[in-house]
């Protein structure tokens, strides 16, 4: 294995995120390269959580872009401060400045409101890490403006002229694949699908996590958590289930999973009545 | 991996359907050069992490990969195309591969007529039972899946577009632009409302033995409507289900069909609705909202538990926007929805329609647009 492979593991294992050899190989070559890492699996493996302890790991500012449907330029990109810039006619009604000097001061980069997208290209320090959560949820007229961005690292800006990247920021998109990203952004990224964790991987997990939890305890609840994923729920509880629910037992103080311990916590990590009902059923059958 | 050896593995990969352009291959070259290329799981995720788009690609990736790694490449992509034409020869087309590989040739000799169930009370030509329909009145339901489509863009949606007045949100950016001239003074407001928004479709197709004759008909209506800009996503199953929407879009209706034939496996006699409704919630429930028409077309034969049918439907209904079931069936007078899967199914379905002729497909039209 590559040094700097390792070495990116080792960074992410102090930011207690367990990274596999893939992810590890993923986010290197990300950096390597200069090309955003689109990251896909299933709700609540930890997809967010890359680029959270990315930032960490290489002290730099994270910048989310969290997506949603109708997510546009103004809220993504820039916006005018149009109350500033109201109040900034008033102020200068009586003054004696022409039109296009006022125009010119109205559309400067004091009244600019900078949305994630400008933010991380302006960032001047160093290149921060820019997370684009759950892209399949915006729509596909926004897809085609991030590929701009993501192509060129520059933004023009009518008023004010092209605004380039000083600094490449690590991009990283995410995707619950609730709908088909197009080829292009596709092809644009580098790929990399994060599944639930296997019964050692989500233990090592839980351990680093939430590290007050006895040895015995861990295991059962991880092996229990696995066994969940394949009864066939409506909503298959995530990584981010499992450590809910051992910070959750931690905090009851529990030793072990008895009956009453189940009942009380059971909503950690089955969020649907159905789902519940087909957990105990099946639960017995196996016990 | 020396390059050679890397162009002709995607030069493999790409035989195989994997999107791989010139501008992949030389990414992948330069991330030979960055990475170290004895450790065997080292190359083999790097490559992926270029090569592929989708998990869905993993799978030949995998075996591709597997293959270069320990032999000669000339010899693999012989082997390989070799095995895919013997595997195409040798298994006997059945079911809706048989239909579909015959089905462009039944189009050009207009197709006999085949008695079914549900057959036409009326000698009309809109009650003509789908089973002997020409190509030009397969085309009629092209025409009639478009101005489908075209209902369907009908709700408001996040994004806004300018208009020139009346009762909508005040436009600031365009307000403040004209306010200049003016001198500042915001006397003409421009003003912005909410763009229109289309539904969308799920179609869930029966594709079993019994079904053969309809699935033909509404294969013809989903393309037309896949084609037509609309958000339309298709899934088809018998025993298994299998999605669909890429072997539709962007194609002749004759390559389309060729697809289909070759990609989609799993045909047989059987049909498990429950298992396959099941199997469609896990995969693609996500994808479902409250803006979405969710159609399956189904004539309710399920040999598999009605329990499991019933639990799969009510998830459905729950998070579509309407549910509805076509069954050919139904265009006979003399049938009752007896079967225990139909049974099990009606409490959830919004709405239970005929869908064996064209009359019935028009019928269809409102209960599209939700």
């Amino acid at each position: 294995m590559r040094e700097e492979v390792r070495h990116i593991q080792q960074m992410l294992a102090n930011e207690v995120y367990i990274a596999d050899a893939g992810i590890a190989t993923a986010l290197y070559l990300s950096m390597a390269l200069g090309k955003p890492l689109l990251v896909e699996g299933p709700a609540g493996v930890g997809k967010t959580e890359i680029a959270k302890a990315l930032a960490h790991a290489l002290d730099t500012k994270l910048i989310r872009l969290q997506c949603y449907e109708g997510l546009d330029a103004t809220t993504a990109l820039y916006e005018w401060n149009y109350p500033k810039q109201l109040l900034h006619l008033k102020l200068e009604e009586s003054s004696s400045a022409s039109e296009a000097e006022k125009e010119a001061a109205i559309f400067s980069e004091a009244f600019l409101l900078k949305r994630p997208l400008l933010q991380a290209i302006t960032e001047h320090e160093r290149a921060p890490v820019l997370l684009i959560d759950e892209i399949d949820r915006s729509d596909e007229e926004f897809e085609a403006f991030l590929l701009e961005i993501l192509s060129d690292f520059q933004v023009t800006i009518p008023e004010i002229g092209t605004i380039k990247a000083t600094h490449r920021p690590h991009v990283v998109l995410t995707s619950n694949r609730s709908r088909d990203l197009s080829d292009a952004l596709r092809r644009r990224c580098l790929y990399h699908w994060i599944d639930y964790p296997s019964l050692d991987k989500e233990l090592e997990i839980v351990r680093a996590k939430v590290p007050t939890i006895g040895q015995v305890l861990s295991q059962r609840l991880t092996t229990i958590m696995q066994r969940t994923r394949t009864m066939g729920l409506s909503k298959i509880p995530g990584v981010a289930e499992t450590l809910d629910w051992a910070n959750a037992l931690v905090a009851l103080q529990a030793t072990e999973l008895n009956d009453e311990i189940m009942a009380e916590t059971i909503g950690c990590f089955l969020k649907d009545e159905a789902d519940v009902a087909t957990f105990k059923a099946t639960q017995i059958a196996t016990d | 991996m020396e390059i050679e050896n890397l162009v002709t593995f995607c030069r493999a990969l790409r035989e195989r359907g994997l999107s791989v352009t010139p501008a992949e291959v030389v990414t992948a070259a330069t991330v030979l050069q960055v990475i170290d290329t004895k450790d065997r799981d080292e190359v083999f995720l790097s490559l992926r992490s270029v090569l592929t788009t989708s998990i869905d690609d993993f799978p030949v990736f995998a075996e591709l990969f597997e293959a270069f790694w320990n032999r000669s490449p000339r010899k693999l992509i012989e082997r390989d195309s070799g095995t895919t034409v013997r595997a195409r020869n040798v298994s006997p087309p059945k079911g809706l591969a048989f239909f579909l590989e015959n089905w462009s040739a039944s189009v050009r000799a207009g197709a006999a007529p085949v008695k079914v169930p549900g057959a036409s009370d009326t000698a009309s030509r809109a009650h003509k039972d789908f089973t002997d329909f020409s190509h030009e009145e397969l085309e009629q339901i092209s025409q009639l899946a478009r101005r489908i489509v075209k209902r369907l863009a009908s709700k408001p949606s996040r994004r806004w577009q300018p208009v020139a007045r009346g009762h909508h949100r005040v436009n600031l950016r365009r307000s403040l632009r004209l306010s200049l001239k003016t001198g500042g003074e915001l006397i003409e407001l421009a003003y912005k409302r909410r763009r229109a928004k289309r539904t969308k479709l799920v179609v869930i197709c029966d594709v079993s033995g019994s079904m053969d004759m309809y699935s033909r008909l509404l294969l013809q209506f989903v393309y037309g409507l896949q084609n037509s800009f609309a958000k339309v996503e298709s899934f088809v199953f018998a025993t298994t289900l299998s999605r669909i929407t890429g072997e539709l879009k962007n194609k002749t209706y004759r390559r389309a069909l060729d697809r289909l034939a070759s990609n989609v496996q799993g045909w047989s006699g059987g049909t498990r609705i429950g298992a396959s409704l099941a199997n469609f919630n896990v995969q693609w429930l996500r994808r479902i909202d409250k803006r979405t028409v969710v159609i399956i077309l189904s004539d309710g034969w399920d040999t598999g538990e009605p329990e499991q049918l019933a639990h799969a439907l009510s998830k459905l209904q729950e998070r579509a926007g309407r549910l509805v079931w076509l069954n050919p069936l139904l265009g006979n007078s003399m049938y009752q929805p007896l079967t225990r899967g139909m049974q099990a199914a009606l409490p959830f379905i919004n709405v239970f329609a005929p869908a064996h002729d064209l009359a019935s497909l028009r019928a269809l039209e409102p209960h599209l647009v939700l």
